[in-house]
């Protein structure tokens, strides 16, 4: 339990944070002096919530207005959200009234929710981003969604993403093209873009997201904010469009450690309706966020913090580089014990990743074909039916993955592609597992860079795959990992923000979140607020 | 600052085609340097690849064909997109064309990550309750029946 909590922030008050990186170049456009002694460590907005409604200070209607005169404001410049539900204040006003009965109050009553377009919310179009589903509303809501509900949360609305999670840049949405809300003109990271962007333009308290290769974690580092990803199945997939099924996870968003944590416990646990849910019990992660005030002086003592070599090498940009080594040096200070780790099998993970997730997704994908469900293109005969809806439903991307994934799947093809892939995953798993024996945790840059520009990698596939060397063996080895903002580099009006990725043993959330919880609230001038936020109320 | 990707290639030293997981060399690319490596790698993964073909006669990897995997992913695609497509699908195989060099003999492959195991349910079935909101999403329905065209048989 919290036993402190600070009163809300007033974010239009607050002047931008900067990270003070030795050694590498600091933004030229921003001037201002940090007084760090003024600057509070990030508030859990969800306790925050909580403890406003319960207090009386506000309602849960006066809260959801403020969110969506937000989303009205930024909207235009952002472009985060496919759909925003028409029963936010609806669902706003039967919390209220909950209150005012005394009746008690889930852990997540009043929170505001953003929910990637390819979980299914029912009643809501969910389409993945993808013209073949562009007014579907699927008759059930994802089990992720339902448990949501049941504690009380309010979904506001479903976010942008890659068409069906297939992307790292947001850019590959048949429907717009979501902005980084830190420079309009770079990416937000992608898949789950539009949920990173709306977190860090405070458009929502939390959301979900969808990590099949990085894709709630290369976001959050490019957003900065931070992106959970659960261990394969801690989470049930009922209800997430499949992409590749041995690699997708639904994750969370947060502004905070604690509140990525929190909505992590709300969603978690065994499902019947998802036959790789896993039965292992789900712990209590709110113990795992002491205020910073009961901190010990050395509060990661002897924890053993493994720093993978491969990723600093050649290849990673140099802020990017510094960024992480002095997060590394943060660990110390904290009391880790830092050494360095190899994971020879490192680099095969990103071919084995795109052989296994097209191969899977050639698969998962069959189902779109016009009749049972989505657009569909009318023929004379049924397989010109399939093929001129698909034809025209899908974008280039995932026409090109699921080409590839039917060729490596073609009779003849397997033992050399995808039983190969699935022997690598092998070896890196091995890998991770030695790794996780001599360590607590192990860590590593989210990304290669800070965020790039629109249409910077749209045409050249290889290049933008390259971007995901850092978190699809993660996938492949079915680990949890979170992404916390670290750091600043140079670029976009104040900078843009770059996230340290912590991975843990399976199962192991608990020590992440307590790592990166103690890690983020004492980090000196630690408010990863974006500048968009500054004109807006 | 300009961004590098980063691509890692493994490659085998030219009379073996075994290489043990501490012997790999990793060469670092930038993406503008790729164009004539990549027409050399390539030819090297196909000669390669065809060693570790899985049917014992006449089966070697062939090149993708763009227009027959899209008639087998039912996929219909314009000369346009054809062309497109098989540019960049080409230079995606033959990235993944590295996996070939890899030494996994005796290795099991991994089907998916560690799994509790023994997830199965009852084999009875159970009426939805929604029923009407799933007919709400079929696009052609009668009575109670899906509507669809007529199958054709090609031969």
């Amino acid at each position: 339990m919290l036993s402190t909590l600070q009163p809300p922030r007033s974010l239009s008050l607050l002047p931008l944070r900067r990270f003070q990186i030795s050694k590498t170049i600091v933004s030229a456009a921003s001037s201002k002096t940090i007084d760090t002694s003024v600057i509070s460590p990030p508030q859990s907005q969800i306790l925050t919530t909580r403890r406003s409604l319960l207090s009386g200070e506000t309602t849960a209607v006066e809260i959801a207005k403020s969110y969506l005169s937000r989303i009205r404001l930024t909207e235009p410049q952002l472009k985060c959200f496919l759909h925003v539900s028409e029963n936010v204040l609806k669902d706003a006003q039967e919390i209220d009234q909950r209150i005012a009965k005394g009746e008690e109050l889930g852990p997540l009553a009043g929170v505001l929710i953003g929910v990637k377009d390819n979980i299914c919310t029912q009643g809501m179009p969910s389409t993945a981003a993808s013209r073949i589903l562009e007014h579907y509303r699927p008759p059930f809501d994802a089990t992720a969604v339902k448990k949501i509900k049941e504690l009380g949360g309010i979904v506001v609305g479903k976010t942008n993403m890659d068409e069906f999670g297939m992307g790292s840049t947001t850019e590959a949405s048949a429907f717009q093209v979501t902005a980084n809300p830190w420079d309009l003109s770079r990416v937000p990271g992608g898949s789950s873009g539009g949920s990173a962007a709306a977190v860090a333009a405070r458009q929502c308290m939390v959301s979900l997201g969808s990590d099949t290769g990085g894709s709630v974690r290369q976001p959050a580092s490019f957003c900065g904010v931070v992106g959970l990803k659960p261990t394969y199945g801690r989470v049930s997939r009922f209800g997430l469009m499949a992409y590749a099924s041995s690699l997708d996870v639904i994750g969370c968003f947060g502004s905070t450690v604690a509140d990525a944590g929190m909505l992590l416990h709300a969603i978690s646990g065994y499902d019947r309706f998802d036959s790789t849910s896993s039965k292992q019990d789900v712990p209590e992660f709110q113990s795992q966020f002491p205020s910073v005030d009961h901190f010990e002086s050395k509060p990661l003592n002897g924890v053993k913090v493994g720093i993978i070599r491969e990723t600093l090498e050649d290849g990673v940009d140099s802020g990017v580089r510094s960024a992480t080594q002095e997060a590394a040096s943060h660990l110390e200070a904290l009391g880790c014990i830092l050494t360095e780790v190899s994971l020879p099998s490192f680099s095969l993970g990103l071919p084995a990743y795109y052989v296994i997730a097209s191969s899977e997704s050639s698969s998962n994908l069959s189902r779109y074909d016009g009749v049972r469900y989505g657009n569909q293109v009318m023929a004379e005969e049924l397989n010109k039916l399939y093929e001129c809806s698909r034809g025209e439903g899908f974008g280039g991307e995932v026409k090109m993955r699921i080409l590839m994934g039917t060729y490596a799947l073609s009779a003849g093809y397997y033992n050399a592609y995808y039983k190969r892939a699935q022997q690598v995953r092998t070896l890196i798993r091995k890998d991770f597992k030695a790794a996780l024996e001599q360590n607590d945790i192990l860590i590593s840059p989210a990304a290669p860079s800070a965020a790039y520009k629109i249409g910077e990698k749209k045409d050249d596939p290889l290049a933008m795959y390259a971007g995901d060397i850092m978190t699809v063996n993660v996938n492949l080895a079915g680990l949890p990992a979170m992404v916390l903002p670290c750091g600043l580099v140079e670029g976009g009006p104040s900078g843009l923000p770059v996230g340290l990725q912590m991975i843990g043993a399976a199962f192991d959330e608990e020590k992440l979140l307590k790592v990166g919880h103690i890690f983020e609230q004492t980090l000196k001038g630690s408010s990863f607020v974006p500048p968009l936020l500054a004109n807006v109320a | 600052m300009a961004t590098r990707a980063l691509l890692a290639v493994i490659y085998a030293s030219p009379n073996r085609c075994y290489i043990s997981p501490s012997r790999i060399k990793i060469q670092s690319l930038t993406c503008s340097s790729s164009s004539h490596y990549y027409q050399r790698q390539s030819r090297k993964n196909h000669r390669i690849a065809r060693s570790y073909s899985s049917d014992s006669d006449s089966s070697v990897l062939q090149p993708p064909d763009v227009a027959r995997l899209a008639q087998t992913a039912r996929i219909s695609l314009t000369p346009a997109e054809i062309e497109e497509c098989e540019t960049k699908i080409r230079r995606v195989i033959d990235w993944f064309g590295q996996l070939q060099q890899v030494d996994v003999n005796s290795v099991e492959p991994a089907i998916r990550a560690e799994m509790d195991g023994g997830n199965l349910r009852e084999d009875a079935p159970e009426t939805f309750d929604n029923r009407d909101s799933i007919r709400a999403s079929i696009p052609s329905f009668e009575d109670a029946y899906l509507k669809v065209p007529k199958i054709l048989n090609k031969e």
